[in-house]
């Protein structure tokens, strides 16, 4: 018995050769091409001895766990359908890359091309002996892949690019296709396993999702197979180096799509779906196909047509839902590939020995050529259908079939006189094809003088042109029993009679094969001189290239269509961006209440103070007026929004939370400074702004409009919250254990560094990156141009001390507020003092370490406004980073503090030190966690304000180029 | 493991911020010293992560550890859970923090000041982000991130950046203060921040607490959608993150999903997530978010921008399927979570390697000359010779492949696996009721399908027109410390890949936490306090 594992090597071996071929280096010609000979090789020797274990019906099955959650599995499984395959596989496969050692041009970097090629057949060869329809999947977008990068080989060759590109959207597509169609299969079966889909034939059938699934595994097998309307990437895959054509083109990965069908062929078949649309697909591939085989000059684009052609004739049979006409599929199938991979060897050794391609230049090749020549024309017989070669037996089966009655329908009925036709096309091209190339006038004018290729470079044609005789003449010795294998593993039970004799006696195929073969060469005689001069492509459709239209739909839907619809739908400017968070955050809103109104409470005004409320009228007014002035007054607007600031504050103190009206006071005077000393260096105000169009007032308008129902909902769920009694709160638990556990009986203060002290952490986290933020923004900002002059004060202070004459220009500037800087340099000490108090009194009453940085940092602050940047500097070092660094590194040491004694993180602990002259002084390990909070808001403070005031010091370099100048620096690096 | 180190699992907050801070001591002159102890950081951030999740995951009894902060009682303490699906989130956060530093030492920690800090700061906040249970600790780790993200994009300057960052705050500015606006609504209708807790509370309760939690929690979840890029919120992802220094995007990928992350958080954990997180409003927005995001792809020519919008793709494509709420299709999305944020982040990388030395023009030529269909013809005599490439160049050309093929969800890589994974979860026999919302599954099924397809075309485009497009051979410039982070950002995918068997049971089990909360619930309220220190208190 033959061992399941082999198959891991029949799978794996291209893989590892692939592998080990891609390492050798890359002009290693010779050492590849016996490598990847040698792999080939050894798998189609694999393949010979699984024979015995796959004869009637018998199956070997070797199955990894890949993902089992999701029903994954690595099962390999071989059956004789597989093995035939399998066979053509590994056997074209030694063939070609035998060819190949002859075909590739020594100056050529072989390497890469043959681990792609054995890469593919290792997908190839996986696709087929799959026993899981995902892993089925998986191959066959693996071969689209290696399709792609095997046609794209010379990829300096535009026709090379473009063609892989199209093979590779067009496969790739139907490949993505094919997975949810298996996924599908799946969902009807309850099971990937291949042997669980094949016995569940009726239950798909039945399902309702049979249609969906059908479409989507024909879309996969239909583009793989190249049938129309997906045909034409084939003959643009034909930029791909011979041997690939050969091989990928003609005698495996295209014969993927019609696999599929085959292998699905008892479950899917027999609807009148499956038959209209493969019929159908199948039926226009064959004559499209035919036909436009006879109208190329381009050698390998016949063979191309030719082999659409083809497999629209294998599609055609297995449409037909019968087992005989499946069998015809199967044994088309290998007599395709044979005589195929010859040609295009043959096409490829007259290609490389004259030099061209190109029909109308080639002639009279016989008498330079006379064995390659010989051997063509051979396979070319088969390809008509000649009798007495392969080609003419399973032509035969397939007019037989074509002729049975189906299903009745006018598809049915055309379909023998559409194969008829078809067939004398495929006639017409093959004689075209000797007639031209080999015999006529000894062509003159060739690139090269052509010579019969090195023996071993016609070996594999010899070889495969050998099978077609042999099975043309004893079909039943030669591949009988082997064809049965394959058929009866497919059909099954439902395995018909069938005959593989020659003779059938004289019926109506034989006639419809006689006159194909006179109509075939009647019309070659009519169309010979057209031939010789016409322009490629066949009349009337020559315009029409599949080719052309995909380009253009593709170019216009992916790139015209998609620029459009990308600046439609989305936006890259601010304004629309924030009006969308905006509107969206108001029907989330409605959204969520909606229903819920009659939950919400009353809404009642009592009880409303008349101080407070003026106080907010005035505040509300002052920032409608600083949206309204933004982008006109910037100064005005920073005013306005003091304002609304400061009556925020008094409501922190008239609703008695002092704690937050100290720190908002205090941050709104640094913020608000802060934005001052930078209104500066903004650009001028644009006077050219339009305020009264009415557009401008529509859309400034509908703003507002948004902007009221967001701040009136806002206002609104602000009420009806608070007029919800609070549930039981974390609140209650903070005010009753401040004190008792936290040692402080400032609750806001014990919760910011204790109950909440991770918080802090993390805020002033934030606080540290901002300004860590700012200060790199800026060290790069140079101002705008129109900054760079004097503001206009001290120009006209310069004017009035040039006009005194006992003064010195700059005089009056150095003067500026004199007396108020001197006071300003003496509150330095106070301030400190204050900074220490707050921070000090901050665990037990309004104040604490934030307070207590920013009012320090407001020292620093008033200095640099006092006394100006350099002068600050030179006397005062100010190292704002390490104040960060510092204050971040002892929050954090006091957080782990406390994982020293086995406790988790920031667990405080606090204790009466004894001061001398003082007494018991309340410890709180927080004080030190506050004392970080408080060296990282002053560092932060003051390095914004270091990177704010630094601008007055870089102003003057103001440089029109700076946009380069800039660029240049980032691309340097500049440390 | 983690039992007897408590610690680990504040660990990786507390080790990034103290190094940020040490590194601001230090000028950037000093680079060697700067760079070993940042990359000895995320390093051992990976571990500890790596160490959470086996505590988690291996481990019957305990599906989530709680680490309570300043020892306060369970449901006043602010909490760090770690559990399988935070545990998965610190892991995927180091895996895509490692190559971006190292790759940042190639020059681009050089471009500005505190690069390295900064670094060391965004991580405090995303692994904070994704270890906290308290709904205001969220706000902060979020802020904590956005800040230093602010930086970050930011950082190496120029116009394009500073203009695309600016726009970037100001947006994030305006969502967080939607967030702000949440947490107030829902801690007023619970009065709570214990995310555990609310969700116990959420049931009981009266009056206008429920509808206020309603609005506070999709203010929430509006915040998290803005993060989270989906469509027509997210407008802001791709400027920022196309105009971003490389190694910034590449960290920048996972910031996306840290919204997504909220989101699975909260509406798998609040019980009224069918009325207030709307599922199909999730699915609706995903849907069109990978929609847009694929039309965006289609449009786009340099593969950074490409990037970006593969990240909407993926924010997109997640955000549907977990619109489907099933622990099957959470499963798919859990798994192509991690794989589509390391294959983005590698490609932003990759980009950066290819892109620099690009002339911008000549990618425009390329559609030009498509569009106007300058093919040549079969018989025009062509160079039927291979031509070498550059190593360099060969080795980005198939990291570029490989990439592509993960985020086109080609087989047979984790890409792939993911998006079965989603599509046998929807259509497939993974899906637990087919027959309920048909159109939903259909649909996604679809859209799945027209995503890797767009994807397809874009990405074969850029990849033909970079690396075999004949103009001017191509040869970049990469050093070892560049290439390396892509190495091993593929070497990982390959590794998922390949034990995508584990892999996925781990996704299923976080799955299974997510729509069965009970264990993370049971283990976060009943989490038990280290007992006070005798005579530590007075």
């Amino acid at each position: 018995m033959w061992s399941s594992e082999w198959l891991i090597l029949l799978v794996g071996l291209p893989f590892l050769g692939s592998l080990l071929t891609a390492l050798l280096p890359s002009h290693s010609r010779s050492a590849a091409n016996w490598l990847a000979g040698a792999m080939a090789l050894a798998c189609f020797g694999i393949a010979i001895s699984a024979y015995s274990s796959v004869t009637d019906g018998m199956v070997v099955r070797h199955q990894v766990e890949w993902v089992p959650h999701l029903g994954l599995s690595l099962t390999l499984r071989l059956d004789g359908f597989a093995w035939m395959f399998s066979m053509l596989i590994t056997g074209i496969g030694a063939l070609v890359i035998l060819y190949a050692r002859y075909y590739m041009s020594p100056k050529d970097p072989v390497v890469r091309f043959y681990a792609l090629l054995l890469a593919f057949m290792g997908a190839m060869q996986g696709l087929v002996v799959s026993g899981n329809i995902i892993l089925l999947a998986v191959f066959w977008e693996l071969t689209s892949i290696f399709s792609f990068l095997l046609i794209g080989y010379w990829h300096h060759n535009q026709a090379a690019r473009d063609g892989a590109r199209m093979a590779l959207t067009i496969t790739g597509a139907g490949g993505l296709c094919l997975l949810a169609g298996m996924v599908l299969l799946g969902q009807i079966v309850g099971s990937y396993d291949l042997d669980v889909v094949l016995q569940s034939g009726d239950l798909i059938r039945a399902s309702d999702l049979y249609l969906p699934t059908l479409l989507l595994i024909l879309a996969g097998a239909l583009t793989k197979s190249a049938q129309f309307p997906f045909h034409f990437w084939l003959p643009n895959a034909m930029a791909a180096p011979t041997p690939v054509s050969a091989y990928l083109h003609s005698a495996t990965m295209v014969k993927a799509g019609v696999f599929l069908l085959t292998r699905f062929w008892p479950v899917l078949s027999g609807t009148d779906a499956w038959f209209f649309i493969v019929g159908f697909a199948g039926l226009s591939t064959l004559l499209i196909g035919a036909y436009f085989a006879i109208f190329q000059h381009d050698l390998k684009g016949l063979l191309a047509y030719s082999t659409i052609s083809h497999l629209g004739l294998v599609t055609t049979l297995l449409s037909l839902g019968s087992p005989l006409a499946a069998v015809a599929a199967i044994f088309h199938m290998v007599n395709h590939a044979t005589f195929k991979a010859s040609l295009f060897m043959a096409a490829g050794i007259i290609d490389h020995e004259a030099g061209t391609r190109d029909m109308r230049r080639l002639s009279g090749l016989f008498s330079f050529l006379p064995i390659t020549a010989t051997l063509a024309m051979v396979a070319s017989a088969a390809m008509a259908g000649v009798p007495l070669l392969n080609g003419f037996l399973s032509k035969e089966m397939f007019f037989a079939e074509t002729l049975e009655q189906h299903r009745a329908s006018v598809l049915d009925t055309v379909t023998p006189y559409v194969a008829t036709i078809a067939a004398a096309f495929a006639v017409t091209y093959s004689i075209r094809l000797i007639h031209t190339v080999f015999f006529g006038p000894r062509a003159s004018d060739l690139p090269k003088v052509p010579h019969e290729p090195p023996r071993w470079m016609r070996l594999p044609i010899e070889l495969l042109v050998l099978a077609c005789l042999v099975v043309g003449t004893i079909p039943g010795l030669s591949i009988g029993s082997y064809l049965d294998t394959a058929v009866v593993s497919v059909l099954g039970d439902a395995t018909p009679v069938y005959s593989l004799s020659i003779w059938h006696g004289f019926n109506l195929p034989l006639a419809m094969s006689i006159v194909a073969l006179l109509g075939g060469i009647v019309l070659y005689m009519a169309l010979k001189s057209y031939l010789d001069w016409c322009e490629e492509g066949p009349p009337i459709f020559r315009r029409l290239k599949g080719q052309r239209i995909f380009e253009r739909i593709l170019v216009a839907v992916s790139w015209r269509w998609a620029r459009v619809a990308e600046r439609f739908l989305g936006t890259r400017r601010l304004q629309p961006q924030l009006r969308l968070i905006v509107v969206a955050a108001i029907l989330a809103g409605v959204w969520a209440m909606w229903g819920a109104r009659h939950l919400a409470p009353q809404l009642t005004i009592s009880g409303v103070d008349p101080v407070l409320a003026m106080m907010w009228l005035v505040g509300g007014g002052c920032a409608v007026a600083a949206a309204y002035q933004a982008k006109f007054h910037r100064l005005a607007a920073l005013i306005f929004l003091g304002v609304a600031g400061l009556v925020t504050c008094i409501t922190f103190v008239w609703l008695s939370a002092p704690d937050l009206g100290v720190t908002q006071l205090l941050v709104e005077i640094v913020t608000t400074v802060l934005i001052l000393l930078g209104l500066r260096w903004l650009p001028k105000r644009d006077d050219q702004i339009e305020r009264h169009g009415f557009w401008v007032r529509l859309r400034r308008g509908r703003d507002f409009f948004i902007a009221v129902i967001a701040g009136a909902g806002m206002a609104l769920l602000a009420y009806y919250m608070m007029m919800t009694p609070l549930p039981p709160s974390v609140g209650d638990y903070y005010l009753q254990h401040a004190y008792s556990e936290g040692g402080g009986t400032n609750v806001v203060n014990v919760i910011l560094v204790d109950f909440r002290g991770f918080d802090t952490l993390g805020e002033i986290v934030v606080l540290a990156v901002v300004a860590l933020t700012v200060f790199a923004l800026l060290r790069r900002f140079r101002p705008a141009e129109d900054n760079s002059e004097l503001p206009y004060q001290q120009r006209e202070q310069n004017e009035y001390d040039s006009i005194q004459r006992d003064r010195e220009v700059g005089e009056t500037l150095k003067d500026y507020l004199l007396v108020p800087s001197v006071i300003m340099r003496w509150m330095f000490a106070a301030i400190t003092l204050l900074a220490a108090y707050l921070f000090l009194r901050g665990h037990d009453l309004p104040g604490g370490g934030f307070a207590a940085g920013v009012a320090m940092a407001i020292g620093f602050l008033l200095q640099y406004l006092a006394g100006g940047t350099r002068w600050v500097e030179e006397r005062l070092r100010i190292r704002p980073v390490q104040w960060i660094g510092f204050g971040l590194l002892a929050a954090t040491a006091t957080g782990l503090g406390s994982l020293t004694v086995g406790y988790p993180f920031l667990t405080s602990y606090f204790q009466y030190t004894e001061v001398p002259f003082i007494g018991g002084v309340p410890t709180a390990s927080a004080l030190f966690f506050d004392l970080g909070v408080f060296s990282l808001v002053v560092g932060a403070t003051v390095l914004m304000l270091v990177a704010i005031a630094h601008q007055s010091l870089r102003a003057p370099k103001a440089r029109p180029d700076r946009a380069v100048a800039e660029r240049a620096a980032v691309e340097q690096g500049e440390s | 493991m983690t039992g007897q180190f408590p610690q680990l699992i504040v660990a990786p907050i507390i080790l990034p911020l103290i190094v940020g801070a040490l590194l601001l001591f230090f000028d950037d002159r000093e680079r060697r010293l700067k760079t070993s102890l940042a990359i000895l950081s995320v390093v051992a951030q990976l571990a500890i992560g790596l160490t959470l999740l086996v505590g988690v995951h291996g481990s019957d009894d305990a599906t989530a550890l709680v680490y309570l902060l300043g020892n306060w009682p369970a449901p006043i303490a602010i909490n760090l859970i770690a559990d399988r699906l935070s545990s998965i989130m610190l892991v995927l956060g180091s895996l895509l923090a490692i190559p971006a530093l190292v790759f940042a030492t190639a020059r681009w920690d050089k471009a500005g000041p505190h690069f390295h800090s900064m670094f060391q700061f965004m991580l405090v906040g995303i692994n904070g982000a994704f270890l906290t249970g308290d709904l205001f600790n969220l706000f902060v780790f979020f802020e904590v991130m956005l800040a230093a993200s602010y930086g970050l994009v930011l950082h190496g300057s120029g116009p394009a950046r500073v203009k695309a960052g600016l726009h970037y705050i100001a947006i994030n500015l305006a969502a967080s203060l939607v967030f702000l606006i949440g947490i107030a609504m829902v801690f007023g209708a619970t009065g709570s921040l214990n995310m555990a807790e609310i969700s116990m509370r959420a049931a009981e309760l009266e009056g206008f607490a429920t509808p206020g939690l309603h609005v506070g929690l999709s203010m929430l979840g509006l915040a998290f959608l803005v993060k989270a890029a989906m469509w027509p919120l997210g407008n802001w992802l791709v400027p920022a993150y196309s105009a971003s220094a490389g190694p910034v995007a590449a960290i920048m990928a996972i910031l996306s999903k840290v919204g997504i992350y909220a989101l699975i958080r909260l509406s798998l954990l609040v019980p009224a997530e069918g009325e207030v997180f709307g599922s199909l409003v999730i699915f609706i927005g995903g849907a069109a978010t990978l929609v847009f995001a694929s039309i965006g792809l289609l449009a786009t020519q340099s593969i950074r921008t490409a990037t970006a919008y593969l990240v909407m793709v993926s924010s997109g494509t997640i955000l549907a399927t977990l619109g489907l709420s099933e622990p099957a299709s959470t499963t798919g999305a859990l798994y192509y979570l991690v794989t589509s944020t390391l294959a983005t982040g590698a490609l932003f990388l990759l980009a950066e390697l290819l892109e620099r030395d690009q002339d911008p023009l000549s990618a425009m030529l390329f559609v030009t000359m498509e569009a106007f269909g300058e093919t040549s013809q079969f018989d025009t005599a062509e160079e039927e010779i291979g031509r070498p490439m550059p190593q360099a160049a060969a080795i980005l050309g198939a990291g570029f492949g490989i990439l592509a093929m993960v985020l086109i969800g080609l087989p047979p890589l984790a890409g792939f696996l993911a998006k079965f994974a989603i599509l046998h979860s929807v259509i497939g026999p993974g899906a637990q009721a087919m027959s309920e919302a048909v159109t939903m599954r259909l649909g996604l099924a679809a859209l799945l399908i027209f995503s890797g397809l767009t994807a397809l075309i874009a990405l074969s485009r850029a990849g033909i027109r970079t690396f075999w497009a004949p103009v001017e051979p191509f040869t970049p410039r990469v050093s070892i410390v560049e290439v390396a982070p892509v190495l091993f950002l593929l070497g990982v995918i390959v590794l998922l890949s390949v034990y995508a068997g584990p892999a996925v049971d781990l996704m299923a089990a976080t799955a299974n936490d997510l729509h069965i909360p009970n264990g993370y619930l049971d283990a976060v309220l009943g989490a038990e306090r280290v007992p006070p220190y005798a005579g530590g208190e007075e």
